[in-house]
């Protein structure tokens, strides 16, 4: 049969133990639940321990005229299996010393003040309030008075959300709030301006290629040209077939010009300069209503024939769209023959993660300088741009890049 | 026919003691030929004998008689002679009649009549306005009419409803307020009306506090803005669904009490709104109390203390121009 | 009153024993009393009991299975978990539930009777227990005024514990008798002493039987000592050996059963059953009630008012 304790019981908020004064049952005998078994005393009165539960005396561990704290086990019931399952749910009170300890001074205290809540001894922790104040430098700096200038309230953003615009699409408003923010009746007003023109929707060629410019656009770009003969080539690709654009021949050059100066297309991210392994550039085509921009990898290693191949491959996969995104990911640098629409020069924009884009303007018959000859002499000269992230890369360098990407150009023997 | 606010409650009253013999009026001076310190009873207590009876001063046993009698099957009205004197009477409204149906399962429908607010010369003690305390803790329903007619129909909802109901009746709307009739039903109870339609800013108001902001949009509507008025009618439940409505038309809040500034009525207004509708907002919310002072005696003081039509519209002005 | 004295001793054995959560408050040493305020009610009647009144309560037929409940929370009682310990009531039956701020119910109890009496209910008392420490509130003075302005059929009996918490009786009041106050209310007062259950019941009853001819409410002041803490959490220790010694210091329960004897109304066999009947009671309340759910934070139906068309939507609380 399971065994309960007789526990000394909790005789007071105040009091710690007690002394057996008499044990009044023998073991074997058998007791009724609630039946007072032991008389203790103490520093207050004489008062009586009873049991817990019907059953017999099992074992008496107290001896009269000893102390022993609250909580101590006295003895034990052999009872009832339900009994015993009765106590096993509720375990008995800590005992009342360890809770004296923990509360310094409670244990001095004559009279009772019980608390009329249960201490939870498990809660109980010590709290040391820390002498330091707000540390400093920790969290964002607020400028708490600046009152709201510039901002965009909840409203105009979640309305841009369920338009799906961008900050760039509200540099048409002028904002009418304070501090000259965008309030929503500004970007409802613009919106309903807007709707009086003719509207269709964007392709996701169209809002892709928006995307990536307005990422790109977000860096310090800066753009150097200069001019480039471009007679050599032309007169090499006469002996070609097929015949590779001027376009292929300025992207085999800029590799090669890369190969020579790795350092030039390195990437800056916050305070690291990255560098790729390998040269793979892009070469801008023309789609449906967008440029895409697949890359070339390892455009170093492609000689012009095998690049010519590769142009003819990749420009009928862009008319059927199958050039994914993967397609288009990885360069360090692209290349953009906008001559072809008789464009003379441009500034290109790079892609938003590469940091170079070298654009190629119409060939035109130009009298150039013939030193040995001391007259102008025609020639078939083109505008060559080179725009570059001018974090990572200054005029000096990007100078000397274009300058090498020119005298490759001008010995096409070389690529 | 013109008839007042003060005089929509008591044929409010008449009506209730007519119709239904569970109701009876319990107050200061409410009975006899005197018909309460501010009229609300006159006549009310020759018309039905013993069932308008005057009681000392005990607030707390006013209430706690209100109780018993409700317990009893009975619709008891209390009329407190003033709001202020109310906080004798807090433990029996509050921890009484709000916790009992908490409790036992088992409604205490009292009434108890506040006349709240502010009128000239009133004073720290007969000027309070207690919904935002009321309101606070769980188990009442705090109502605040603006209008006479709501005044009317919401007092005869309110000893319908089987819950304490805290009554707050507005002392400036009591003879400054008419209408031309009474109507048979009014808009149910919780719901919020929109007093004034508008398009630019949203203020949400109750009591005696709507017809300040009335004024108020009515002056800024010169310069060419439309603000739209909330009047929330019951503070608790409060109809955060019709003034999220409203800020999703609008985009800007200003929340409008004449009780005193910290917590309240108009913090609550804001917290919701910022909480369920801070994608509706265009610019912060704002919000215009009485000052955290005790309420002045003297008319030029008690005049700049109490929100008032003019920075109400100062406010408005600040807040369309952010 | 055995049963209730046996009740209240399982009670504090189970708080010892850490069984409970919250207070354990007790009347020992006012069984007498208590038991003479439950026992002349009739069904009609007001009952508002306050802490010490477990005897009272159980003599106007509150079920024990109710108070085992309460104190274990079980789903199934009066509060369902809601409110605990002694401020349990069943106001449909006319047991009023207690507030803790003293002197409340006074007032109540007035207004249920007014209501009564409006509809033309006769013979009906209502009866409401109050402290000598109690009986200092506000609320106690607005009560008894408004009962005796209200002329209405009620008996308040206060009894003298001479102790508030721990405070004695020269900190809680200055006049010479508390009845003294009733002739100030306009109210009939009575004194007894409250370790005597036949004067308990002799007093009490007459007061009742007053009330209901229609006589003005009656006070009845009654002297005995508290016999265990305020709440069992309290040691009482502050008791001083003098007031030990005192003749209002007698515990009711002994005294009845020295009467008993004396006169030989019932012999040892009969006494022993009562106890064991009592301890049988006991014991099957708190098992029944052990059993049984206690409730649950997740399923709990969070609305303070029965309109639930009309529950302020505030968003969720808690830790819900």
């Amino acid at each position: 049969m399971p065994q309960v304790p007789i526990i000394m019981p909790q005789l007071g908020e105040s009091i710690a133990e007690a002394t057996i004064v008499s044990i009044n049952v023998k073991l074997g005998e058998k007791v009724a639940a609630d039946q007072e078994i032991i008389e203790v005393e103490t520093n207050k009165a004489v008062m009586g321990v009873t049991t817990p539960c019907a059953g017999e005396i099992a074992k008496i561990d107290a001896q009269v005229k000893e102390t022993y704290p609250i909580g101590t086990v006295l003895g034990y019931i052999e009872a009832s299996e339900k009994d015993a399952a009765r106590f096993a749910k509720q375990a008995p009170p800590p005992p009342q010393r360890e809770m004296a300890e923990e509360i310094p001074g409670r244990s001095e205290e004559k009279s009772g003040n019980g608390a009329h809540f249960q201490i939870d001894k498990s809660a109980v922790r010590t709290f040391r309030v820390s002498t330091q104040g707000a540390v400093p430098g920790g969290g964002l700096p607020v400028p708490a008075a600046a009152k709201g200038a510039g901002f965009l309230s909840p409203r105009v953003r979640a309305r841009m959300a369920e338009l799906q615009l961008t900050n760039a699409d509200l540099a048409g408003i002028a904002g009418t709030g304070s501090g000259n923010r965008v309030t929503i009746k500004d970007l409802e007003n613009y919106l309903r301006q807007m709707e009086s023109a003719t509207a269709s929707d964007a392709s996701a060629i169209r809002a892709g290629v928006a995307d990536a410019m307005r990422r790109s656009w977000s860096r310090p770009l800066a753009t150097i040209g200069s001019s480039v003969n471009l007679d050599p080539v032309l007169t090499d690709r006469k002996q070609r077939d097929p015949k590779p654009g001027p376009a292929l021949y300025a992207l085999r050059a800029l590799a090669l010009a890369l190969v020579e100066n790795p350092a030039a297309s390195a990437k800056l991210i916050g305070a690291r300069v990255l560098q790729s392994n390998t040269i793979d550039i892009g070469l801008a085509i023309e789609a449906q209503d967008g440029i895409i921009v697949p890359i070339i990898r390892n455009a170093d290693k492609t000689s012009l024939a095998d690049l010519t191949t590769k142009y003819e491959e990749l420009v009928s996969l862009g008319r059927a769209r199958r050039i994914s995104p993967e397609m288009q990911s990885g360069g360090i640098a692209a290349v953009s023959n906008f001559g072809t629409f008789g464009v003379e020069w441009g500034t290109p924009i790079p892609l938003p993660d590469q940091t170079m884009i070298l654009g190629l303007g119409v060939g035109k018959k130009t009298p150039r300088w013939d030193e040995s000859k001391s007259e102008f002499v025609p020639a078939t000269e083109a505008q060559i741009t080179l725009s570059f992230d001018h974090r990572s890369l200054d005029g000096g360098g990007a100078g000397r890049l274009l300058k090498r990407v020119i005298e490759l150009l001008e010995n096409p023997a070389k690529l | 026919m013109s008839i007042t606010y003060l005089e929509a409650i008591r044929e409010a009253q008449a009506k209730l003691l007519r119709d239904d013999k569970r109701v009876f009026i319990y107050g200061q001076d409410v009975g006899g030929t005197f018909g309460g310190a501010f009229k609300a009873t006159k006549g009310l207590a020759k018309e039905f004998p013993g069932r308008v009876l005057n009681t000392p001063i005990s607030e707390d046993a006013m209430v706690g008689t209100a109780i018993g009698a409700a317990l009893e099957g009975m619709r008891p009205i209390v009329e407190m002679q003033f709001a202020d004197f109310s906080s004798i009477a807090l433990n029996q409204i509050l921890n009484n009649a709000g916790t009992h149906y908490w409790r036992t399962n088992i409604p205490v429908p009292i009434t108890v009549r506040l006349p709240s607010g502010g009128t000239k010369g009133s004073g720290p003690f007969h000027s309070q306005s207690m919904e935002s305390l009321y309101a606070h803790y769980p188990g009442l329903i705090v109502m605040t009419p603006a209008t006479v007619e709501d005044a009317y129909t919401m007092l005869i909802d309110a000893v319908a409803i089987d819950d304490p109901v805290v009554y707050c009746e507005h002392k400036y709307l009591y003879y400054h307020l008419k209408a031309d009739n009474l109507p048979n039903d009014g808009m149910p109870v919780g719901k919020a009306r929109i007093a004034r339609s508008g398009r630019d800013l949203t203020i949400v108001s109750y009591s005696a506090m709507l017809h300040e902001s009335l004024s108020a949009a009515e002056e800024i509507a010169k310069e060419g803005f439309e603000i739209e008025v909330v009047d929330l009618r019951t503070v608790k439940p409060l109809d955060t669904a019709t003034v999220l409505a409203s800020v999703a038309r609008t985009g800007r809040l200003l929340a409008v009490g004449e009780s005193f500034p910290w917590g309240g009525v108009t913090a609550e207004v804001i917290a919701r709104v910022s909480t369920d509708g801070f994608h509706l907002l265009d610019a912060a919310p704002a919000r215009v109390n009485a000052k955290d002072t005790p309420i002045p005696y003297h008319p030029n003081l008690w005049s700049t203390h109490r929100p008032s039509s003019k920075v109400i519209a100062a406010k408005a002005r600040q807040l369309l121009r952010e | 009153m055995l049963l209730t004295r046996t009740f209240e001793e399982k009670l504090a054995s189970m708080y010892r024993g850490g069984r409970i959560t919250g207070g354990v408050y007790i009347g020992k040493g006012q069984e007498a009393v208590s038991v003479a305020c439950g026992i002349f009610l009739q069904k009609g009647d007001i009952f508002a009991p306050l802490i010490r009144d477990q005897a009272g309560r159980s003599a106007f037929g509150e079920p024990l299975v109710d108070v085992a409940r309460t104190y274990l929370g079980s789903r199934a009682g009066p509060m369902r978990g809601r409110d605990g310990n002694i401020h349990r009531g069943k106001p449909r039956d006319g047991q009023l539930a207690m507030i803790s701020h003293l002197g409340a119910m006074v007032s109540v109890v007035v207004g249920s009777l007014m209501a009564k009496r409006g509809r033309g209910e006769k013979n009906v008392i209502g009866l409401t227990t109050i402290g000598e420490g109690g009986m200092q509130t506000g609320a106690t003075h607005e009560g008894m005024n408004i009962a005796a302005v209200e002329h209405v059929p009620l008996v308040v009996v206060a009894t003298n514990n001479h102790y508030a918490y721990s405070t004695p009786n020269d900190r809680e009041f200055a006049c010479a008798n508390l009845v003294d106050r009733a002739r100030g209310y306009g109210f009939e007062g009575y004194e007894l002493d409250g370790t005597d259950l036949a004067q308990c019941l002799d007093v009490v009853g007459s007061a009742v039987k007053r009330a209901r001819a229609g006589r003005p409410p009656q006070l009845v002041v009654a002297s005995t000592l508290r016999l265990a803490g305020h709440g069992e959490h309290d040691d009482f220790s502050y008791v001083t050996d003098d007031i030990r010694k005192e003749p209002f210091a007698i515990d009711c329960l002994r005294r009845a059963e020295a009467f008993i004897k004396e006169r030989d109304l019932a012999d040892a066999e009969t006494l022993q059953r009562w106890r064991e009947e009592a301890a049988e009671e006991v014991e099957n309340a708190f098992s029944a009630a052990q059993s049984e759910p206690v409730p649950s934070g997740n399923e709990e139906d969070w609305s303070a008012i029965s309109r639930r068309d009309l529950v302020d939507e505030i968003g969720e609380g808690g830790s819900s």
